[in-house]
């Protein structure tokens, strides 16, 4: 059988779900136990046993790691969808609303893009006490405004398209339009937006975290691990920076190139590339 | 990701702008992900690279012979006595009326002599007559009276309430009357240095002059500070003529000792374990104590005057609190830990001439299932976690986050007690968070003081749930109280180390472990420090809390031996 360039990047797109979902998956059911303290065995390099090597603390470093990886996407998932639903209804609102409405959003967000995020992100989880909760708000209220823009600009263009001036012409209501001509158009949009905003909010997650303003310090998350792994360094315990750093930069990639590949077969523009 | 948009553009300029973010986008993911990588590479192979590098440069001698370069991590905040500067410590500066020795007992230092008259209220001290200020006048009582009544005026670090009157005789007679006797009155002596009243302004903080060993040259803060030799010094005049003392993070020192840019420099645990060619590795033995003080109240829904919440109610039975004391294998905390860098800890004053040997406890696992069976602590429900009456011996210990000593001593223990069915959940916050939630959650503290009078604040009464960080969790007694006022008013030194003996066992209870055990004490962190080859740092004081002034102590009596 011949796959076309459509059925392959398909079938990769597939795989590379799957493959996120699993290293997903490992890291919710790594129980609590396994990630204890065990100082008989603290600070030993990688080795069959320990192919992250252990902590300071005796943890093992591929559990921890594989359990901060599932926290930091949660944290990502959640922030983006919340991102990009807000972006979702900030676009649309920019597009179809009054000049006015449509002003002041655009100076909104060029006001939120010029503030650099993680400045922002801190700014924001601080005043609303640390933790889970001040670091999701941070993020989801950060990185919606690249999408709210491409949305935005989706529905002016649509807009003026004439199938729409037709349908309208032809007596279809405002919710007929929307559902049949508006939603086929931004879905594929608001999904590649999506996904491309995982790595950005996990990137965002995993520094935050790294400067001591997002997740607690005994929460297995990745910045956590490496802000750990900085103060024995110069000890000589490279594995402690290195593997947990390498798996988060996988992990980003994997996403990305995931969210590459959603784009190449549900946008038609580049369908065939 | 910083890029303009033009306002409303032309549609489909925008679709296209749109596309090209959301590439703009996925590029600079993909670019960043990979200069994390990069840059993570780089500090390990600069790491390595040092660690190579430390055998070639290790070796020279980048310092004439009679000056000395010394890293420490924390930068005092003044150098004005009255403000705090030296307390706790020898002030190098300036000097104090009296001084301890290596074996923390006093002797003389500006002072000739003193006495206590019957009463146990007025105290005579009579001053030397060579003394001089760095800038040549001499220290006479009229600046001794200054210091003490600017000190107290200042309500600073120095407590002086009990001080009521101070009393000029003549130029080297001073006499201190007490508003009730107070035995701990020589140890703050000892502590506060000298000041000069005519010289004494308000940058003296940051220029001051005074009649120690050392002369202060120059500060530069957050970078370095450096001191010469006082040659008119009346005592012995210091071998090392000129210190530069510089402040820098643990990593930046470990980075200097290994490109030989010091001469001594404050290590960790982590990091000592490393050698480094033409340094060794010196441990100094320390009362820097570190505990869990755990909430001795039942939760019922009592605050405290700031509004936190006091109690806990499994930590509230000292069954509990005695069976973690017992349960705690203190040696292998410190070898497994701290690399062997710490000793077992039994009270908050572990050496000090004061300390009751009566607190010393054995580790005894079984002792500890029984002080919980006995009580009616047992595992019904096999999580492997005791209960009793449907409470679970479950509670939280905090530490401040960054702090990886005190994280790992709580790791550590929490794993220990563990064995005998309590859970202990170890938690990292910041000190603001902590400070709310001590009354009501055990926390990983640590003290130690040269000076009893730390014990009086641990464990009086009136101290309990004060925000101040001493008696959080609200150890009352007033048996505890009567000693400690006896210790506290006691007339001669032996007689308030016998009551502060008291304080901890008096054959039947005290704050020790085995009785009211309001902390359990796990370890004494070691001080530890590269010290260069061929230089001799002299005998060390059991230090106290804080690792970085202590080791500059006997800075007067350090030397380079001859043969290098």
């Amino acid at each position: 059988m011949k796959w076309n360039n459509r059925t392959r990047v398909f079938v990769l797109t597939v795989m590379l779900a799957v493959l996120i979902l699993i290293l997903y998956m490992i890291g919710l059911l790594i129980p609590e136990e396994a990630v204890g303290t065990d100082f008989q065995h603290a600070g030993q390099p990688p080795s069959w046993a320990y192919p992250f090597g252990t902590d300071n603390l005796g943890r093992d470093l591929l559990l921890r790691t594989l359990k901060g990886l599932s926290v930091s996407m949660t944290v990502g998932i959640a922030a983006s969808c919340i991102s990009a639903v807000i972006a979702i209804l900030v676009g649309i609102a920019a597009a179809a609303g009054s000049k006015t409405v449509d002003g002041a959003i655009n100076w909104i967000i060029d006001l939120m893009m010029g503030i650099p995020h993680t400045v922002l992100i801190i700014l924001i989880s601080f005043s609303l006490g640390r933790g889970l909760k001040g670091l999701l708000a941070g993020i989801a209220a950060t990185h919606w405004t690249s999408l709210a823009r491409l949305i935005r600009g989706e529905v002016l263009q649509l807009r003026s398209q004439h199938y729409i001036v037709v349908s309208r012409r032809l007596g279809k209501s405002g919710g007929w339009i929307m559902m049949h001509h508006l939603v086929p158009h931004l879905v594929p949009q608001f999904m590649v937006g999506l996904i491309l905003m995982f790595p950005h909010a996990i990137l965002h997650e995993a520094s935050i975290s790294f400067l001591g303003y997002g997740l607690p310090p005994e929460q297995p998350a990745i910045g956590i691990i490496l802000a750990e792994s900085m103060r024995y360094l110069s000890a000589g315990m490279w594995w402690m920076a290195v593997l947990p750093g390498l798996m988060l930069v996988v992990i980003v990639l994997l996403i990305d190139r995931l969210g590459e590949n959603v784009r190449t077969v549900i946008d038609p523009y580049s369908a065939q590339e | 990701m910083m890029y303009k948009e033009n306002g409303l553009g032309n549609r489909s300029m925008q679709y296209r702008k749109g596309l090209a973010d959301r590439a703009f986008a996925a590029e600079w993911v993909r670019r960043s992900s990979v200069w994390a990588l990069i840059a993570g590479t780089v500090a390990v192979m600069l790491a390595g690279c040092a660690s190579e590098k430390q055998s070639a440069s290790g070796l020279q001698q980048s310092q004439k012979q009679d000056s000395v370069v010394v890293a420490i991590t924390s930068e005092p905040a003044t150098l004005d006595p009255v403000q705090g500067w030296g307390h706790g410590n020898t002030p190098l500066i300036q000097s104090t009326l009296i001084k301890y020795d290596s074996d923390m007992a006093f002797e003389n230092d500006l002072a000739v002599s003193y006495h206590l008259d019957e009463s146990g209220l007025v105290w005579t001290f009579r001053l030397r007559d060579d003394a001089k200020f760095t800038d040549g006048e001499a220290v006479t009582a009229d600046d001794v009276a200054f210091t003490f009544e600017t000190a107290k005026a200042a309500q600073a670090s120095v407590d002086l309430t009990f001080l009521e009157n101070i009393e000029v005789k003549n130029d080297t007679t001073v006499v201190f009357t007490l508003s009730r006797p107070t035995s701990v009155f020589l140890n703050t002596v000892a502590s506060v240095g000298i000041i000069p009243q005519h010289a004494y302004g308000s940058d003296y903080g940051t220029n001051p002059v005074g009649s120690g060993p050392w002369k202060f040259v120059q500060w530069n803060p957050q970078e370095q500070m450096i001191l010469e030799a006082n040659e008119d010094y009346y005592g012995a005049v210091p071998s090392i003529k000129n210190v530069t003392i510089v402040f820098m993070t643990e990593d930046a020192a470990f980075a200097a000792v290994q490109a030989g840019q010091v001469d001594a420099a404050l290590t960790a645990a982590t990091l000592a374990g490393t050698e480094i060619d033409g340094y060794r590795v010196a441990s100094v033995s320390s009362v820097d104590n570190r505990g869990f003080t755990l909430p001795m109240l039942p939760a019922e829904g009592r605050v405290t005057k700031s509004g936190y919440p006091i109690g806990n109610d499994v930590t509230c039975n000292l069954e509990i609190r005695q069976a973690i004391a017992y349960a705690i294998d203190r040696g292998l905390v410190a070898d497994t830990v701290l690399n062997g860098f710490a000793t077992p800890c039994y009270s908050e004053n572990d050496g000090m001439p004061w300390n009751n040997s009566e607190v010393v406890i054995d580790t005894d696992v079984d002792y500890a299932r029984k002080l919980l069976a006995d009580a009616g602590w047992a595992d019904t429900d096999g999580d492997g976690i005791v209960e009793r009456d449907g409470v679970e011996a479950s509670f939280t210990v905090l530490y401040p986050s960054g702090d990886s000593v005190r994280q790992a001593v709580a790791f550590a223990a929490s794993e220990q007690v563990a064995k005998i069915g309590i859970q202990i959940t170890v938690e990292g916050t910041s000190w603001d968070d902590l400070s709310k939630r001590m009354f009501s959650e055990g926390v990983m503290m640590g003290w130690g003081a040269a000076n009893p009078y730390e014990s009086y604040c641990l464990y009086q009464s009136a101290g309990a749930f004060k925000d101040d960080f001493y008696n959080p969790e609200g150890y009352q007694s007033e048996e505890t109280d009567q000693y400690l006022s006896a210790a506290m008013e006691a007339l001669t030194t032996e007689e308030a180390y016998r009551n502060w003996k008291l304080v901890q066992w008096d054959g039947e209870t005290g704050t020790a472990m085995k009785g009211a055990c309001p902390w359990v004490w796990i370890v004494n962190i070691d001080h530890l420090y590269y010290i260069r080859d061929g230089l001799d740092i002299g005998v060390q004081q059991l230090h106290p809390h804080g690792a970085s002034m202590p080791l500059l102590q006997n800075l007067c009596e350090w030397k380079w031996e001859e043969d290098i």
